[in-house]
């Protein structure tokens, strides 16, 4: 038996610190366009060759590469100038992304600066002790092949040393589009959507959920076996109303790098975190879960997680992200057993200091519950999972799948059927939908 | 009188399509000349979802009705629906201008005006404003202000809306194959009109519609309206429920339903079993008569049992001295009329058309309520109609504008 500290305090929780750099041209545009509804608590920080683009930038923090060699010009589309102006400005990048725990890097390869010095912040900031989560836009495809080539080999060297690497192709963001839209338009959209993903993630990370899904079950849902650049999966979608859950759920699917839900049928695992407010009942989430599975595989792992949040209000929010092995492996340097992504024991491995303290907190846990932050009345639910959580961060290998296991089993949605209602706007009394016969929804036993 | 008279109403069931030819009489009774019905297709839980689909299975209606009763169709009363379809209760008020003291016609239309006065979703419309009771300074129990003196009109109204594309959509339809819609009317509001007497709205009673797709209900407190609604669940819910638990196909389950199907439990001897004929009359799968009971049982107790957290939510259930009636086509299940009585805990009747004559097959027939209470519906509203050509355009004007706004 494990003794319980009855006066720990149970949900004395800071909010990670985290950063957001935008590199090169590209990286700072979205970093502008992320800082018009930034995640709460972010830090931002501009890194870029280009001194005009840097003074133009609204981050707080600039950092400007390559004194000397680029004397405040842009990198020129070359990768070894944008590297070799990284090298000269070491220190200063050290110092804008200290102290953070994670960093999400912005960057757009292909060009000089993002493609030269990614692999520098990233290593930088790694070695500061952060995770770093990358998102990366490809250039489109009518840049050239030399620009994709470089963007390939940039590509290749962040997925080596970041935690996560989620990536957007701008041929793909392209489709989403519509054909006649102005380029202003296109470029917004791609920008939006980066940026709710960078915001999605902030909160997922941030949030603490009733089922919570940590940075683990990121790294999952994103790793993808194969060489090949994976093909990332993200839609977010908020919704109010009566029917807030299949709104938001039809939202998300509508999302930019969803196509429409087709594709989540091969993803291998898909991440799904649904927030709302404290009014947010199980059944929605049963429902929204409901119809989102009929879009998935029956072999993909669902990595679930559900956060209660009042600053939700009657909103509900459903982030959905997955990786799919590209269908077209581009053909590319050799490396001797490359990590695609890291796995997940990733931060255990360097512990960093606020990793450490995440199993003094309870897994179950609402975020607005203030009773249940300062009772010292012992929650038998929230004590239980704590030696799982234990097991989990002391490296054990075995351990993690296992709790991924366990976790599916409790989430089993199976899709009810609703027969020759299949089709028709679902009944929701209560969240309990009234198409699925009365008899399966009580259990009442039929043979 | 004369051409006039007849009136047609259509009704747009999910499980069929009915179409009743009648005749009014002066005198205030109705005559059924014919019942044309097809089954519906297109249509779920009270609303049209296949346009095409739901067209051909009106059109085949609308003959058939012509066929049996002998007259050409040109206009309907359409009888709408729905799950979106809600109502609630409110007052209207006005003063009577300085210059006169006597309440006249036009204070009516204000007062009905000032009671739609209330936020209804931006995509909703009314479809009716149904008048309760009258007050005038205060005082109530006045049957008809016109011509009485008073310095404030205030009026009671029971407000029913809806979804104003989906309404629209089912006028749609009918236009697109001939007829007129004259007025829409909400379902169990028509079926009121035939079902109960006068007497039995002034004691008290609910109507239970359980349709095909959906159950609609209406309370007559004091002789007026004073709730209303619809629960997207019927008829087809149960066979669907059938058909999944029991594994067999639709149309045997609808089948199984109508003929064997009861909603109590316990009456059945432990293990009897109903054997189901295949489709060359060779006796085919087995199935548990309790099981089938028992799906059927679960689904009308939660029906029930919704409805009833509606009427609680209002109140008026301890005030029903005419009890509950259960009419539609679900109505014709075995035991439903005990169940009803269990869960609300008052006495309940099965009902049909009353007060009609002509075909004695359509109007005791619990399905064809709603279609001959449009006809009943029809009749009350020509009474009303002002005599003076000009205000009965106004009038002709009003029931358009109920539909467009």
């Amino acid at each position: 038996m494990i003794p319980i500290d009855r006066n720990r305090p149970t949900a004395v929780q800071q909010d990670v610190r985290i950063k957001i750099v935008g590199l090169g041209g590209a990286g700072s545009n979205t970093l502008d366009r992320i800082m018009l509804d930034a995640p709460p608590g972010a830090e931002f920080v501009a890194i870029n060759t280009d001194m005009q683009a840097l003074t133009g930038s609204v981050a707080a923090e600039k950092v400007q590469l390559g004194r000397a060699t680029t004397r405040g010009l842009g990198a020129g589309g070359d990768p070894e100038v944008g590297y070799a102006a990284a090298e000269e400005a070491l220190d200063e990048i050290r110092a804008a992304i200290g102290g953070a725990q994670m960093v999400f890097l912005c960057v757009g390869l292909g060009g000089g600066t993002g493609s030269g010095a990614a692999r520098i912040v990233v290593a930088q900031a790694r070695e500061q002790g952060a995770l770093v989560i990358v998102f990366a836009t490809l250039p489109f495809t009518f840049e050239g092949r030399r620009r994709m080539a470089q963007a390939e080999e940039a590509l290749a060297a962040v997925r080596r040393d970041a935690d996560v690497v989620i990536c957007f192709e701008n041929d793909k963001m392209g489709d989403a589009v519509a054909p006649l839209a102005g380029i202003q338009d296109a470029f917004t959209t791609a920008d939006q959507t980066i940026s709710q993903s960078v915001r999605a993630i902030a909160a997922l990370v941030q949030r603490r959920g009733v089922m919570h899904l940590g940075f683990d079950e990121l790294a999952t849902a994103l790793r993808c076996p194969g060489e090949a650049a994976p093909r990332c999966l993200f839609g977010f979608g908020e919704a109010d109303g009566d029917n807030r859950a299949n709104d938001a759920l039809a939202r998300a699917l509508k999302s930019p790098l969803m196509d429409k839900g087709r594709m989540l049928d091969d993803a291998r695992n898909v991440l799904v975190n649904v927030a709302g407010g404290p009014g947010m009942t199980l059944n929605e989430v049963q429902i929204l879960m409901e119809s989102l599975n009929r879009h998935i595989g029956d072999e993909t792992r669902i990595l679930f997680g559900a956060a209660v949040d009042p600053r939700m209000g009657l909103r509900m929010s459903v982030t959905i992200l997955s990786a799919l092995e590209a269908q077209v492996p581009v053909a590319m340097t050799p490396r001797p057993a490359p990590r695609v992504v890291a796995p997940a024991p990733a931060p255990v491995e360097r512990k960093p200091e606020w990793e450490i303290e995440e199993p003094a907190m309870p897994t179950v846990e609402y975020v607005d519950s203030d009773d249940a932050m300062t009772e010292p009345e012992p929650m038998p639910l929230p004590a239980e999972p704590e030696p799982v959580r234990v097991a989990a961060s002391a490296a054990n290998p075995v351990a993690k799948p296992k709790r991924a296991e366990t976790k599916q089993e409790q989430m089993q949605f199976e899709p009810v059927a609703r027969g020759r209602f299949e089709k028709s706007e679902p009944t929701i009394v209560d969240g309990q939908n009234l198409d699925v016969p009365t008899f399966m929804r009580r259990n009442v036993k039929v043979k | 009188m004369g051409k006039d008279s007849i009136v047609v109403g259509l009704e747009i069931g999910t499980s069929k399509i009915c179409a009743v030819v009648g005749e009014t009489r002066g005198d205030g009774t109705i005559r059924i000349l014919g019942v044309g019905h097809a089954p519906s297709r297109g249509v779920r839980k009270g609303e049209i979802v296949d346009f095409e689909t739901a067209g051909k299975c009106i059109r085949e209606a609308l003959v058939d009705a012509e066929e049996k009763s002998d007259v050409m169709i040109g206009s309907v009363y359409l009888g709408v629906t729905g799950g979106h379809i809600e109502s609630f209760n409110n007052r209207g008020a006005i003063n009577i201008p300085e210059d006169r003291d006597e309440i006249c016609e036009e204070d009516f239309e204000d007062v009905q005006t000032s009671a739609r006065e209330v936020s209804i979703p931006s995509q909703n419309m009314f479809v009716h404003s149904i008048l309760q009771h009258y007050f005038i300074d205060g005082q109530d129990g006045v049957l008809n202000p016109i011509g009485m003196l008073g310095r404030r009109l205030e009026a009671d109204f029971h407000i029913i809306h809806g979804v104003a594309n989906r309404i629209k959509n089912s006028i749609r339809c009918v236009k697109e194959v001939g007829p007129e819609v004259l007025d829409v009317v909400y379902a169990p509001l028509a079926t009121a009109q035939v079902v109960l007497d006068q007497n039995q709205k002034s004691l008290g009673a609910l109507v239970i519609d359980m349709g095909g797709g959906t159950t609609d209900y209406i309370v007559y407190v004091d002789g007026a309206v004073q709730q209303s609604g619809s629960l997207p669940i019927g008829g087809d819910h149960m066979t669907n429920d059938i058909s999944l638990g029991l594994r067999i196909p639709m149309a045997k389950a609808e089948k199984l339903k109508v003929e064997e199907g009861s909603v109590l439990l316990g009456e059945s001897h432990p293990g009897e079993m109903i054997v189901l004929k295949d489709e060359t009359g060779f006796a085919g799968k087995e199935v548990e008569r309790e099981m089938l009971n028992t799906i059927l049982h679960c689904r009308a107790r939660e029906t029930f049992e919704l409805l009833k957290r509606q009427l609680d939510a209002e109140g008026h259930l301890p005030y029903l001295g005419a009890g509950i009636m259960l009419t539609g086509g679900c109505s014709l299940l075995k035991g439903i009329d005990q169940l009803a009585e269990e869960i609300f805990g008052a006495p309940a009747h099965l009902t049909h058309a009353h007060a009609v004559s002509g075909l004695t097959s359509a109007f005791e027939n619990p399905q064809f309520s709603t279609a001959i209470g449009l006809i009943k519906y029809a009749e009350a509203m020509q009474p009303e109609r002002p005599k003076s050509l000009l205000t009965r355009v106004l009038r002709k004007f009003s029931f358009l504008w109920m539909w467009m706004f």
